[in-house]
């Protein structure tokens, strides 16, 4: 269902994809997240199953399919990290993939400014999601902005950019 | 609801998804003392509806309790306080009746020790109504072999004398009655005198000289000169001593409690009080038994009680001091096996 996408009723397009190719490229950035992280602290600084949720949700712009596809990036992630219980990473992806979906039927989410602008804020919005969902049930007081968020919002931001780009060759063609 | 549901289904399934995830996480999360996530928030949710519930049972319970559950409970209380009131008298009737059953214990006790001398016990059921005459009225009368100039006395010492007998009851005449008159002797110099009855309650002994010296506690027994009372018997104290025109002025407080009376004993002959305790005389030493005559004061209980620092005894008499009381006393009166006394060699002489 993820991969063959639908219609949407509004004017703006819907971007369709090869069987499987959310799938694996979701796959493929926890993969990646996973091994990366084994090469220093800067890896921190990337979150690639956020980039995937936000590029697939602005590009599908289904609510529904943006918010299932963020629950599962979400918990898969829990599942192969040990930072946090199951559900932290899938709550604020399930809440990022539905935004996104929500933003990408509304405007137009082409243009790499638009793109860099929404990455930097669903960022910010992915981490306040997380530090309530911490704050509240982990009791831990997890911080909603900092310098090093800034940064890290910055560099992932610039990042989505050029993935973005990139994931763009993987739309069918219509 | 399912309208709103379907309008918004992206929404409510946004809505599910991350409750789902929530309560993932509660499953995992565990707070404080180690306890769960979910049986923490499960807890918080329920007991503040437990805690309503209860309240409102505790009141329901507090109602049916202290007002339905209490409808019968003046009658209930009304019923308690009759059967308590019943209680009571009833308690007070089984006192009374122990105290009489101690008092009717000693007069047996004091019977069974001494056989050798026929008596009766009897119940005063009077009292003579002129305040200036001490005079007693008992249970036993002809039927009971009652008849005049018989001793009465109690465990303690000497009450009085029969005056008049009716069929079922006798008039006593107390012996601090002034018209009453008893031959008596000091324990301890064995001197003789009469007590007689005075205007006050107590008695006073007569017929004393002057120069016997006679100090306050002594005992005074009867002396049997009366041919009324047997020899021995314990009549009172000498309170209080005064030299006097021509005798000395003896005032004496009397053994028996001649104001509280409720037994008596009717001695039904003379005949005297042999001493009874064959355990403690045989286990006291020979010497002792040697100088032991009379009446033993175990013989009489309550005789023992009353101490007096110059006395011996109420009934022991000094052999040093006078003739031994066994030798001097015959025995003139025996019981008949019908119960009354056989007159002896000389017959009682009334005394009014």
């Amino acid at each position: 269902m993820l991969s063959t996408g639908a219609q949407s009723d509004s004017n703006i397009e819907v971007h369709r994809y090869y069987s499987g190719t959310v799938l694996i490229v979701a796959f493929l950035s926890l993969v990646l997240q996973a091994f990366l992280h084994k090469y220093g602290r800067w890896a921190e600084l990337l979150d690639l199953p956020l980039l995937v949720t936000i590029y697939f949700g602005l590009s599908r712009r289904n609510p529904v399919t943006g918010l299932l596809l963020g629950a599962t990036i979400g918990l898969l992630q829990d599942a192969v990290g040990h930072a946090y219980p199951i559900g932290m990473y899938g709550i604020a992806k399930t809440c990022v993939g539905y935004l996104a979906s929500s933003v990408g039927a509304r405007i137009d989410t082409e243009h790499p400014v638009s793109r860099f602008g929404l990455v930097f804020l669903l960022f910010h919005f992915h981490q306040a999601v997380l530090a309530i969902t911490q704050r509240v049930l982990l009791n831990h007081p997890a911080p909603f902005f900092t310098l090093q968020l800034l940064l890290d919002s910055l560099v992932t931001a610039s990042l989505a950019v050029i993935l973005f780009i990139l994931l763009d060759r993987l739309r069918r063609s219509s | 609801m399912p309208d709103i549901l379907s309008r918004h289904r992206p929404l409510a399934l946004l809505a599910a998804v991350i409750l789902v995830q929530v309560l993932l996480l509660a499953f995992q999360i565990k707070r404080e003392h180690d306890v769960r996530l979910v049986r923490f928030w499960a807890v918080q949710l329920l007991t503040p509806a437990e805690r309503v519930g209860t309240w409102s049972f505790s009141r329901v319970s507090g109602l049916w309790s202290g007002y339905i559950g209490l409808r019968d409970t003046r009658t209930e209380n009304q019923r308690l306080k009759t059967e308590v009131e019943q209680l009571r008298m009833r308690n007070r009737e089984l006192e009374s009746r122990a105290a009489e059953g101690q008092r009717l214990a000693v007069l047996m006790n004091f019977r069974e020790a001494h056989p050798e001398a026929p008596m009766i016990a009897a119940q005063v059921i009077g009292a003579s109504a002129d305040p200036t005459s001490h005079i007693l009225f008992i249970n036993r009368g002809e039927r009971d072999r009652i008849r005049r100039n018989l001793a009465v006395i109690t465990p303690d010492g000497v009450v009085g004398k029969v005056v008049e007998v009716f069929p079922s009851s006798a008039q006593v005449l107390l012996i601090n009655d002034k018209e009453s008159g008893v031959g008596a002797l000091l324990a301890d110099t064995r001197t003789h005198g009469v007590v007689k009855g005075s205007s006050d309650s107590n008695p006073h002994m007569e017929y004393v000289q002057n120069d016997e010296k006679i100090q306050p506690g002594e005992s005074v027994l009867t002396s049997g000169e009366d041919r009324i009372f047997p020899k021995d018997l314990p009549i009172g104290t000498v309170e209080s001593a005064a030299a006097g025109n021509p005798f000395q002025v003896i005032r004496l407080r009397p053994a028996a409690r001649l104001d509280r009376l409720e037994e008596v004993l009717v001695l039904l002959s003379q005949q005297q009080l042999a001493p009874h305790k064959p355990e403690e005389a045989s286990s006291a030493p020979p010497a002792a038994q040697s100088k032991q005559v009379g009446v033993s004061p175990a013989a009489l209980p309550s005789a023992a009680a009353q101490k007096s620092p110059n006395r011996k005894s109420n009934f022991t008499v000094d052999a040093n001091k006078a003739k031994p009381v066994a030798a001097t006393s015959p025995a003139p009166e025996t019981a008949a096996p019908n119960g009354s006394p056989a007159a002896g060699p000389n017959p009682p002489a009334p005394q009014r």
